[in-house]
């Protein structure tokens, strides 16, 4: 046998392997199996992917494991308070919410859902439906601790996670839809800052001189195709949507509760319902006709789909004379070297109204939570204005808290009309959410698709795409959940 | 190893003190029956697994309705009906076939002829340069080259516009027309992906035995003749294989047109596998999200099956 696996090999080479049977090799070879399974079985059975099986608190966010880290001093406060909840901050990576809820969901559907997540307007109402749990009950309970937060907060932040009459979340931080305008383009264009109750011709008007004042590498007017920013602000100022929009009844025990002085309390309800396509309605074709004229023009880009993650490079850079945006921009001009005389903030234009467009974000307990108590403790104490100084220290995003909002945020960033951040809500009340029902990505996609389209043809083009958008919403709100 | 020939052979009554000769072959050849499956099972159990199971799996799925939060329904055919009719969905398979077409077409023509060009004369080291650099891309990321080509192809700030704008061209609305969005994503599955078909065409050439060509180029066949008469027909194998491999790719390309236009403007890049992404992930049918799956499998092994029968006529074997 031997001569046979060696032929022709020198004789010390099969003294020293010769003993080796085929018997001992395929011995050998099981144990090595069976030891590598064992090795492995902690990864073969997943009991090894970080959360799993723990007792700590899993809190999923959208980021990147800095962003996770960046929570540190906020767990470990928080573990200071509450010694016997452990926590864990989980993030998750992804282009967008659209993205970091397919994360989750797919993380329910491996058995491992996290038990609370860091969730934003556009994911609300999907949570609302199938994922998360009311706060109807801890909110009742610990109504004493938890009335200051609401009293700081606007209703219409807190109105936009109300579903069918329940309260699912308490935002921490959210952004309107303003205009961010470049001052060196205004300068050159010689203009000054619009005056707060500017219309959308005054905003044309401003595009078309910042234009003729520049050569073709600047573009007036930056905007993106998505949900947030796009065209949605456009439609909300020309009082309209592509979705109908109704409020649901209820939540009067909560109104009653936390908000019966507030001078809008009459226009409080249950929450917001996106559940019709609108798309063929006269205002919004006349809307996107508007922007489709913009883009004729050469006033305004062809919309992109995605976050615009080149904008502030491009608008730090004065390529860029305006870009609708919130105050989460503020700290990423500021560290692209824009200095706080360099730009500067409005209002959104005026059309048939001044309404604006806004999201916000908070985190939600799953209904799969371990401890859903612990849970609370953790939501509760992330709307505690401790825990908010130290998880919004710059004006990365606009904090929920009006007290938040104040000159020491903006004394080293700028813009010198920061008020318009938080006076977005006062001046204009009735400013909505990002209308996102439940199938709000099957609406996103439906919308950008249809939107590029509408921009970059003819007028007729527009209408021929309001027909098509109107038909993929039908089959988006059809859609599960 | 050959057996010796007995000349005095054990009667069967010869005292047992070791295994008869019959059984000790039964005993081997039970071993032998034994040890290829014993060799066998680790991908037979992993393919079992990870491929199998799944495949039925996601063919079961197809006749449920399922968002993975609630209990899965039985819906019958209805999946798939509502494919059929679903404009988008018939759009995003037409969107398809149309880009394998150009894209494979475009990556073996390329892959092909820079095959054949380094084979010409030339220093060692550039031809080991050119190999390098042609496999390059394949070794990348296509989410993160896809971001980078958006860059390069931005209509306002791109590096493409800018080298146009400098001979007087102006700039082209690369992502944001239908036209121009389908060729970018072409453009930029063809430059990431050719290389794998040029490594199968070096060495498919490598295979073609020189006297035959020495012959051919005796008779007076050189260049492009020899090329059409000798060298394509020799290489048939291998087209065969690259084309299969470069056809199965592209049908289930997702990260370019995903990354760069994620399927717009309107529908013009939706492929069939965003149809998939975006029933699943974004409007949570599972069961309608593997009814594309199966449709689309079914395509795929329709069309390798047509490529393995035109092979017949097309491929010539030495």
């Amino acid at each position: 046998m031997r001569s046979t696996y060696f032929p022709g090999q020198d004789n010390e080479l099969r003294a020293r392997v010769g003993d080796l049977s085929r018997r001992t090799l395929l011995g050998a070879l099981g144990i090595g199996a069976v030891g590598a399974t064992v090795g492995a079985w902690p990864r073969l059975t997943g009991t090894d992917i970080p959360g799993r099986n723990s007792t700590a608190l899993n809190v999923a966010i959208l980021g990147t494991a800095a962003d996770a880290a960046a929570r540190q001093a906020l767990v470990d406060e928080f573990t200071s308070l509450h010694p016997d909840i452990p926590v864990r901050i989980q993030a998750i990576q992804g282009a967008d919410w659209r993205d970091f809820f397919s994360k989750i969901l797919t993380m329910v559907a491996a058995g491992d859902p996290p038990d609370v997540v860091y969730v934003a307007t556009e994911g609300a109402q999907l949570f609302a439906e199938k994922l998360a749990e009311p706060l109807d009950a801890y909110l009742t309970r610990d109504a004493a601790d938890i009335q200051e937060y609401f009293q700081d907060v606007h209703p219409s932040l807190i109105e936009a996670f109300m579903y069918r009459g329940s309260l699912y979340q308490l935002p921490l931080d959210w952004n309107a839809a303003n205009m961010y305008l470049n001052t060196s383009a205004l300068e050159r264009a010689g203009l000054s800052r619009p005056a707060d109750d500017w219309t959308h011709e005054d905003f044309t008007a401003t595009m078309r001189a910042m234009k003729s004042t520049t050569d073709g590498s600047f573009t007036p007017y930056y905007w993106t195709n998505r949900l947030f920013g796009g065209v949605v602000p456009w439609l909300y100022a020309n009082d309209t949507s592509f979705l109908t929009e109704e409020k649901a009844a209820g939540g009067d025990w909560f109104w009653d509760r936390f908000y019966a002085s507030d001078p809008t309390r009459a226009q409080r309800s249950g929450g917001y319902l996106w559940e019709a396509p609108n798309a063929e309605a006269p205002r919004v074709v006349e809307t996107f006709d508007y922007l489709r004229e913009l883009v004729a023009e050469g006033l305004g880009v062809r919309p992109e789909g995605g976050g615009g993650n080149a904008l502030v490079g491009l608008f730090a850079s004065s390529r860029i004379g305006a870009t609708p945006a919130g105050g989460y921009w503020v700290q990423g001009l500021h560290e692209a070297g824009m200095g706080a005389d360099d730009f500067d903030v409005q209002f959104f234009p005026r059309w048939r109204t001044q309404r604006h467009q806004f999201g916000a974000a908070g985190y939600a307990i799953m209904r799969t939570a371990k401890d859903k108590d612990a849970a609370w403790e953790w939501v509760k104490f992330c709307a505690s204005k401790p825990a908010m100084e130290l998880a919004f220290p710059t004006p990365n995003t606009t904090p929920t808290r009006r007290s938040m909002v104040n000159q020491s945020l903006y004394s080293d960033t700028g813009p010198e009309h920061w008020k318009v951040f938080y006076d977005t809500l006062d001046r204009f009340p009735t400013s909505g959410p990002i209308p996102a029902p439940p199938q709000q990505a099957a609406v996103e996609t439906a919308l950008m698709k249809n939107v590029s389209v509408a921009v970059s043809g003819s007028s007729a083009q527009v209408r021929s795409a309001m027909g098509s958008l109107q038909r993929d919403l039908e089959l988006a709100l059809r859609s599960t959940p | 190893m050959s057996t010796p020939t007995l000349k005095n052979p054990p009667t069967t009554t010869a005292a047992p003190t070791a295994l008869s000769r019959p059984a000790a072959r039964r005993q081997r050849s039970m071993a032998e029956r034994l040890i290829a499956p014993l060799f066998l099972a680790p991908t037979v159990i992993g393919m079992a697994i990870f491929t199998i199971v799944p495949i039925l799996g996601s063919i079961l799925l197809a006749f449920f309705r399922w968002d993975i939060i609630s209990a899965p329904e039985f819906v019958g055919f209805s999946n798939f009906a509502d494919i059929v009719s679903d404009p988008t969905v018939r759009v995003s398979f037409l969107n398809t076939i149309v880009f394998v077409v150009v894209a494979v077409t475009l990556q073996l023509g390329i892959s092909m002829a820079l095959a054949v060009a380094i084979q010409g004369r030339m220093p060692n080291w550039l031809r080991v340069f050119f190999r390098s650099a042609f496999f390059f891309p394949l070794i990348l990321s296509a989410a993160s080259v896809s971001i980078f080509m958006g860059y390069l192809f931005n209509e306002q700030f791109g590096v493409v516009n800018w080298l146009l704008s400098l001979v007087g061209i102006p700039a082209v609305p690369w992502l944001t027309t239908s036209g121009g969005a389908a060729a970018v994503v072409v453009l930029v599955y063809v430059w990431q992906n050719f290389g794998f078909s040029f490594l199968l065409f070096i060495g498919g050439l490598a295979s073609i035995p020189k006297e035959l060509l020495e012959a051919s180029a005796l008779d007076g066949a050189t260049g492009w003749r020899q090329f059409v008469n000798v060298t394509l027909p020799l290489l048939s194998p291998t087209v065969l294989v690259a084309s299969v491999m470069a056809i199965i790719s592209a049908l289930q390309v997702f990260d370019q047109p995903y990354v760069l236009t994620r399927g717009g403007p309107g529908d013009s890049t939706r492929t069939a596998v965003m149809v998939i992404f975006e029933s699943a992930f974004q409007r949570l049918e599972f069961g309608r999200a593997s009814a594309i799956g199966l449709v689309l499998m079914m395509l795929i092994m329709a069309i390798t099956a047509l490529q393995f029968r035109l092979s017949r006529r097309f491929v010539f074997y030495q």
